[in-house]
């Protein structure tokens, strides 16, 4: 009710930009915490398969001249893919060294892009990409419905024994293995999963922006969703949507301090991670 | 002789990284914790040791540039210091009971935010020259060349070395400090006071990576981003010579410089993200405690 009613009461076309800008960052708070909160896989390269979603869909787009829903699919399975390769160290690592090993990771594609200038046209960078919809209204209406099916797609996924699987592999793995689960199968199936929704967020950037460079996939889009996940509320499925809009939507409302606006950013972030533990999301537990 | 030569700068790089890793390492064999913020701390100091070498030293105490820059070079271990002390008081302290290792990591890349962005304001966007004048003195021995800021960088990188090894092996205080890294709860019972020797890891680290700043000032781009062109690769290190151990983080840190020299020689300097990255994750394959392994139990 309220996704369908945002574009009514935003109506200049740059707060709409934004709202789309919120649709993605919804999806891709909801990939990470698929990983992080659920599986409990510190995952510091989800910008990975952002990019990859981006790149395939426009690369099959422009070069190959795709039709986009046939790209998309294309450039979503191509993520998954990707994830489950990174899935084979999250196999091997666990804890820091996996967030390190995801952050190579991330750092890998990044460079991978901006070398690869005969597939990708490295910094210069790709231009002229039309989005699926004509207009901002139609997109974000597209992605909102997208994130609100993958959303509870997810919320019973959560809810259904896979979902305790998933948590048993993060509470205790060794525990979760003496009881009979795979924990390597179903970490890949998770990094998977996870992956592909960032792949599909992925699908709907380029064209929105309407540009394609490696910067806009760089380790800080991996940090920018962690903390999504975190200030919304990890393992909860509710939060990683509040802690998504609610950090798309601060540094715009934080325009009018000019410099000081990512300053106060940083501030907000470290004080809830302090002081709010459990992310926005536990407020309201506390309040039931 | 190109061999010789790209080795010696090599280990001209690796001192630097080594710099900036083993504050990282350090931190993270004491408590366990990752802190994002290391990046920042290397530009603060790198800015600190920018403004006492070429206004406060030269300006204002009317000392001869060889000296500012050493003086600088002090200045930025003192920054770093004290940056040590806030980001322990205001995030390590408060979140290290919890035992979570996943929210500090958080609060740190907020504070990282916050400095960068506070820097960006002080300084702006615009990168700063910052020469040394042991930049401009180059020896010659033979066919190699190597200027007298390359020998300095070494030195001081080795004067620190030996002695944070020396402060950990032969002091009270270090012995007391590798207790807590080992088990932090049984140092406690022997009547050392964990907190305050994971306060003072984490100052000892800063002050290293304010240190590291200035010395890796001159050869880098001094922008509000500059530390975080490196930390990354200060990572890879820290994995690559196995999470928390000093001896592995410095043969480690080496190598990578010396790969680094030879990549720019023969694939180009856009490679070399690329080439170490590879490499980490192919050790991370074949050996995913690092070159010299952490001796630890799993809990169960």
């Amino acid at each position: 009710m309220l996704v369908a009613a945002a574009p009514w009461l935003i109506t200049t076309p740059y707060w709409r930009g934004i709202l789309v800008l919120c649709a993605m960052n919804v999806l891709l708070a909801l990939s990470l915490n698929l990983v992080m909160g659920y599986t409990g896989q510190l995952n510091l390269g989800q910008s990975a398969f952002y990019a990859i979603g981006a790149y395939v869909s426009t690369i099959l787009i422009k070069t190959y001249h795709w039709n986009f829903w046939l790209a998309a699919p294309a450039a979503i399975i191509a993520a998954g893919f990707l994830g489950l390769a990174l899935a084979a160290f999250a196999v091997r690592l666990r804890g820091h060294y996996l967030a390190i090993a995801s952050l190579g990771f991330a750092v890998i594609t990044y460079q991978v892009l901006v070398n690869w200038e005969s597939v990708t046209e490295g910094v210069r960078g790709i231009y002229g990409i039309l989005p699926p919809v004509g207009n901002t209204l139609g997109l974000f209406y597209l992605i909102a419905g997208i994130a609100l099916l993958v959303y509870l797609a997810m919320d019973n996924l959560v809810r259904s024994p896979v979902g305790d699987t998933l948590r048993a592999i993060r509470e205790d793995e060794i525990s979760a293995a003496a009881l009979g689960v795979n924990g390597a199968l179903w970490k890949a199936f998770a990094f998977g999963v996870g992956a592909a929704i960032a792949g599909l967020a992925g699908c709907f950037y380029p064209g929105f922006v309407g540009t394609l460079v490696p910067d806009a996939f760089n380790i800080v889009e991996s940090f920018t969703m962690l903390a999504m996940v975190i200030v919304g509320g990890m393992g909860t499925m509710l939060g990683p949507v509040i802690g998504a809009i609610v950090l798309t939507f601060l540094p715009e409302l934080l325009r009018g301090f000019g410099e000081l606006r990512l300053m106060i950013y940083g501030v907000a972030l470290t004080l809830v991670v302090l002081f709010l533990p459990g992310g926005i999301a536990s407020c309201f537990k506390r309040a039931r | 002789m190109l061999i010789v030569q790209q080795s010696l700068n090599g280990v001209y790089l690796g001192c630097l990284y080594v710099m900036v890793a083993l504050g990282l390492t350090l931190i993270y064999g004491v408590l366990n914790q990752i802190n994002f913020a290391h990046a920042d701390f290397v530009t603060v100091g790198a800015f600190t040791a920018f403004f006492t070498a070429t206004r406060f030293a030269t300006k204002v105490l009317g000392v001869p540039d060889t000296a500012a820059y050493l003086v600088s070079i002090i200045a930025a271990f003192g920054m770093g210091a004290l940056l040590g002390l806030a980001i322990n008081a205001a995030v390590f302290a408060p979140l290290r009971d919890r035992g979570d290792e996943l929210r500090p990591l958080i609060a740190t890349i907020g504070v990282s935010v916050l400095l960068e962005n506070a820097q960006l304001a002080l300084f702006g966007p615009v990168p700063y020259q910052f020469d040394t004048p042991f930049a401009r003195e180059t020896f010659r021995i033979g066919r190699i060349f190597f200027s007298a800021q390359s020998v300095l960088v070494v030195t001081v990188s080795a004067l620190a070395i030996g002695a944070l090894y020396a402060f950990l092996r032969f002091t009270y205080l270090g012995k007391a400090l590798r207790a807590v890294a080992q088990d932090r709860e049984t140092a406690g019972l022997m009547g050392i006071n964990p907190g305050l020797l994971i306060g003072l890891t984490i100052v000892i680290s800063s002050a290293l990576a304010g240190m590291a700043g200035a010395l890796l000032g001159p050869v880098l781009v001094l922008s509000p981003f500059a530390g975080a062109s490196v930390i990354v690769k200060a990572f890879a290190i820290v994995i690559i010579g196995g999470f928390g151990n000093l001896q592995g983080t410095i043969i480690a840190g080496l190598l990578v410089g010396i790969i680094e020299a030879f990549t720019v020689q023969y694939l180009g300097s856009g490679l070399i993200d690329l080439v170490v990255f590879v490499l980490l994750l192919a050790m991370l394959v074949v050996r995913p405690t690092g070159l010299v392994a952490e001796r630890k139990e799993e809990n169960v």
